[in-house]
């Protein structure tokens, strides 16, 4: 089986002279988490400071590069800030090709979250499905906008490049089949008990606490908070759409499952949509190189949630300022509260369940027992290892729904 | 070349244990990579497997532009391995720094911190280009062996 | 009338200092400054009162010689407050907000780090985002900082 963990940490014991600090610490009592530690900042670049040494439009292409998974969504947030300052009237044809793609990158990345799910509770077969399904998206995104990560469809003003017909039907032909294969994932996600039994209970974040921490995206809305910027705050044309806003009240990785697969049912409709109702006209309008004086704040919702961009402008080439926060930020901080009182074995999941999107490179986990000096460094793949043998023996095995699974899937 | 030689080289050719590694990048290119082993581009259909440690592996696979904090740890992992071995910087940060060369807290392209054997370039790198400079670097070692 | 108009009336006719001090830049977008002094109480006054319930983020900025920050709240209707307040550079102290927003430890934390605020009543915790062996009194996004100011003054490290 192939390991396409995104979140693995390479490699082996550490060496105690490391002075780098393990990116979690737990404090653990026996098999229990009593207390959790969560350092971050490895994957920070220095995007911010750099926005302020380069032009508007060398930083969209920078900051396109946050994160690769949602790269589209931190683009346009950015853009709809520069624009709102710049006071233009971006063309509607634009606004709809946005949105289109916007979808199509949740889509993407709900089926690669599925995915990696699958794989961090030891269900490889979905992983395998989600991500051959995800190649779909790849290919239509890869026919949009000419590559598979990284569109670089957005300009200042609009988008670069227009959507024949032909590639509308392509859309439509591909969304197609997505959705039947989706209906298959809402069924094993909702029906199948060894799934129910293996996430519920798990990584618990209740309504009110929820709202406490601040939470975004399908984290938050699977603890029934009803928060949706797209319906919120409506930017490009979502103003203009029909869709649902999916919660769950179960409030654990479960109903983030449940939130994600239907949540992609709701892309689909948002797509066909958009293609049904494009209108004609141009794809850009002319914005000088010099924004005015101002400042505006944008919000979007990208597949992890919020994620929020301001721009300051002081007449020149450059930004004053940007900032940007990322929906992972708002929701780390709901995972030391997930993980208190739970089995070492729920890490990875709980973890990955919030979707984090921190370009994970080295997600090493220090354990140490709560009334003991020593302490353990593990890496991510052990734990998983771990988990997915502790709760094999405790009876969840994926065997049977993998086949059945296999026999649905196939042929579609 | 000794023939005990020619044998090694012949299994690792056959049979390369790669290590993925992401220095801190976008995260683009490390799911191209990942894309690259799935059945649509089975990489593991050149014997390329996937290994959680880098005492197994023989080609380190990096991705990123080295963040400040991830210095130590790429150095040290690369230690780690067993001679001989390779290193193929995946993307444009991981050749030069891409996108984030002359930002502060990184210090641009793999090569600043290790020796690199492979350069694949792309924004992402496509998992068609993965392939591609893997197999190279794959043929590149039954001429002769390098160090 | 609008709910951004609505919002902005109530805290000018509550904060008779608002008045001239709060904009609507556009639907759903309200601009407010405030002094520190008199910044809690209209805080409070917008999250307990006016529902202003999710704290989206905390900007922090570099204007010569004060240090801002904007502390964008999000209420009903996807109406978004932007509260900005500033403190001089040399003595830059201010309050957290944590008793208010959990989720705002991890955003006061940035500001420590990359400005150099001074944030009174957060619990002992990991920084956020520079290294542990930063140097010291070196705020990234002051500036007068340019990248490479840190290799500078690092005692035993190749650049």
């Amino acid at each position: 089986m192939p390991d396409t963990n995104k979140f693995k940490i390479p490699f082996g014991p550490q060496h105690p002279a490391l002075k780098e600090p393990v990116s979690f610490s737990l404090a653990l009592k026996g098999e229990r988490i009593m207390g959790v530690g969560i350092r971050l900042g490895y994957n920070h670049r220095g995007i911010e400071k750099a926005c302020e040494e380069r032009t508007y439009i060398q930083d969209l292409y920078l900051i396109e590069r946050i994160c690769g998974i949602c790269s589209h969504s931190h683009s346009t947030c950015f853009v709809q800030a520069v624009e709102e300052i710049a006071a233009v009237e971006v063309p509607k044809r634009a606004l709809y090709i946005r949105t289109l793609i916007a979808e199509l990158e949740r889509v993407h990345s709900h089926l690669l979250w599925l995915g990696v799910a699958g794989h961090e509770i030891g269900f490889d077969t979905l992983l395998m499905y989600a991500w051959r399904d995800r190649e779909v998206v790849m290919d239509l995104l890869a026919l949009l906008t000419g590559n598979r990560v990284n569109y670089g469809i957005n300009t200042i003003g609009g988008v670069r490049r227009d959507i024949s017909g032909e590639q509308i039907e392509e859309i439509l032909k591909g969304v197609d089949i997505l959705e039947e294969r989706t209906k298959y994932y809402i069924e094993v996600a909702t029906q199948e008990t060894t799934i129910i039994k293996r996430l519920s209970g798990v990584g618990v974040v209740s309504y009110e606490d929820a709202l406490k921490l601040d939470a975004v995206g399908p984290t938050a809305r699977a603890s029934g908070v009803d928060r949706d910027v797209r319906r919120d705050d409506p930017y490009a044309v979502y103003g203009e759409l029909h869709f649902d806003v999916i919660t769950d009240k179960h409030c654990d990785v479960y109903g983030r499952t449940v939130v994600r697969v239907k949540e992609l049912m709701e892309s689909y409709k948002i797509i066909r949509q958009c293609l049904k109702q494009l209108p004609d006209g141009s794809i850009a309008i002319k914005v000088p190189r010099k924004i005015p004086v101002g400042e505006a704040i944008s919000r979007y919702e990208a597949p992890r949630g919020e994620d929020v961009h301001y721009v300051k402008s002081n007449g020149s080439e450059k930004p004053e300022r940007v900032k940007v926060r990322a929906p992972t930020l708002a929701n780390v901080q709901a995972v030391k509260h997930m993980l208190k009182d739970r089995f070492l074995a729920d890490m990875p999941i709980v973890i990955a369940a919030i979707d984090p999107c921190f370009s994970c490179t080295d997600r090493l986990i220090s354990v140490k027992g709560v009334n003991s000096k020593n302490k353990k460094i593990i890496t991510w793949e052990a734990l998983r290892a771990y988990g997915i043998d502790w709760y094999r023996g405790r009876g969840i095995d994926f065997t049977k729904i993998s086949n059945d699974l296999r026999k649905r899937l196939e042929g579609i | 070349m000794g023939l005990i030689k020619k044998a090694v080289n012949w299994a690792r050719i056959k049979s390369p244990w790669i290590l993925h590694f992401n220095t801190g990048a976008c995260n683009a290119c490390d799911i191209e990579i990942i894309a690259a082993l799935t059945p649509r581009y089975d990489l593991e259909r050149f014997g390329v497997i996937l290994k959680g440690t880098p005492r197994h592996a023989d080609i380190l696979v990096c991705s990123g532009p080295v963040t400040r904090q991830i210095e130590d740890r790429l150095v040290r992992i690369y230690e780690q391995m067993a001679e001989p071995k390779f290193v193929i910087a995946v993307g444009t940060c991981a050749c030069s720094g891409g996108v984030f060369s002359g930002c502060y807290n990184v210090k641009g392209g793999i090569k600043s911190v290790i020796p690199v054997s492979a350069f694949i370039p792309g924004c992402p790198a496509s998992p068609k280009a993965i392939i591609d400079g893997v197999v190279k670097l794959l043929s590149s070692l039954e001429e002769k062996p390098k160090k | 009338m609008p709910y951004e108009e609505d919002v902005k009336q109530k805290l000018t006719s509550k904060f008779a200092y608002l008045e001239g001090n709060a904009r609507v830049t556009r639907p759903r977008r309200i601009f407010l400054e405030a002094e520190t002094k008199n910044f809690l109480e209209i805080f409070e006054y917008l999250v307990k009162q006016l529902n202003f319930t999710h704290l989206c983020a905390i900007t922090g900025l570099d204007e010569q010689d004060k240090l801002s920050f904007i502390y964008h709240l999000a209420g009903e209707s996807g109406v978004l407050v932007n509260l900005k307040t500033s403190v001089p550079k040399e003595n830059p102290v201010l309050k957290s907000v944590i008793s208010y927003f959990l989720g705002a430890e991890i955003y006061e934390r940035e500001l420590i780090d990359l400005l150099g605020a001074k944030i009174e009543g957060l619990p002992a915790g990991n920084r956020y985002p520079l290294t542990d062996d930063w140097p010291v009194g070196q705020f990234p996004l002051r500036k007068d900082w340019k990248p490479a100011m840190d290799k500078e003054s690092e005692v035993g490290k190749d650049a």
